[in-house]
């Protein structure tokens, strides 16, 4: 297993920029905690893969204010992952054209909040 | 009130509280529905397929072209990113074509034999680029889908670098130019 710190510790050198990552989730601890030491390297390779832009994002047109930006001006990069048959999901937010902005990870619930604030998701299903 | 969809192997609930339930086995997905959202065309998809039907509250189908290129231009980054293993993430992308195409909204059983008649997400990708134009240019006022979609194409251009981007950059002009 890896512990929570070493996780965010690895992914903020993997992208190595000056503007600071925050890593969210409602149970980020306790989930990273789970993440085995080969799930882990799993994620890094698709991290590794965001940065190269060999992930596809999503963007989405909505012109509503998320933080400093407005919604359009962000991509999304979204990774799913199951342990012990629990889905859980990555969602990698990024600047266009410029850094990484926030790590989210969280079950399917929360990943939903997530959706919902980006203009992801409409309804309620 | 619970629906289970045998396709997916989900519950549905409908409810008007927002209080979770958890599923003893932990396989078993359960998807919300608000009563504000039984007008989607989802909830209509799923309640066809429910034997208990004529119980299910129904709200009359409401259906815009934004929630349907909402799904166009999520489904398409996720279908590049996961390859093969595209089944469950072309579901609303399926059951919006052949509802805009057709006018026929399937229910999950139709839905599942629609999308097994793919081989690969190749295959996907091309029937999306055949289709959509086509699809999104007899259902909606030409002057809406050019001021629309030249719009969307603005937004891709920016993220060309990605091929899931130039390929909505492409697929956003080229029904923006079946409107001209």
């Amino acid at each position: 297993m890896v512990g929570s710190q070493e996780f965010r510790n690895k992914i903020r050198s993997m992208i190595s920029q000056k503007y600071n990552l925050e890593f969210l989730g409602s149970n980020f601890d306790q989930i990273a905690s789970f993440i085995s030491e080969s799930k882990a390297q799993k994620i890094y390779s698709w991290v590794q893969g965001v940065i190269e832009k060999k992930i596809q994002p999503i963007t989405i047109s909505s012109k509503k204010k998320y933080k400093d930006w407005r919604i359009n001006e962000l991509m999304a990069f979204r990774h799913p992952f199951n342990i012990d048959n629990v889905e859980y999901r990555i969602m990698f937010i990024k600047v266009k054209n410029s850094f990484y902005i926030e790590f989210h990870l969280g079950d399917h619930k929360y990943y939903d909040t997530v959706r919902k604030s980006l203009d992801l998701k409409k309804g309620s299903y | 009130m619970i629906i289970y969809n045998p396709c997916n192997e989900e519950l549905i609930k409908i409810s008007r509280t927002k209080k979770q339930i958890k599923p003893i086995d932990k396989k078993i997905n359960i998807i919300m529905i608000d009563f504000n959202d039984l007008h989607s065309l989802f909830y209509h998809s799923v309640s066809k397929s429910c034997i208990a039907k004529n119980i299910l509250p129904k709200k009359p189908l409401k259906v815009t072209i934004t929630d349907y290129w909402n799904v166009v231009n999520e489904a398409i980054p996720t279908i590049m990113n996961e390859k093969d293993k595209y089944h469950k993430n072309i579901r609303f992308l399926i059951l919006y074509t052949e509802y805009f195409k057709n006018n026929r909204i399937l229910d999950t059983y139709e839905l599942t034999r629609e999308i097994e008649k793919f081989k690969n997400f190749k295959e996907i990708l091309e029937y999306v680029k055949r289709e959509i134009p086509i699809v999104i240019n007899k259902s909606i006022k030409k002057s809406y889908i050019k001021k629309y979609f030249y719009t969307q194409a603005g937004y891709y251009k920016n993220s060309l670098e990605y091929e899931s981007q130039r390929y909505l950059y492409e697929l956003s002009h080229s029904i923006a130019k079946g409107a001209a």
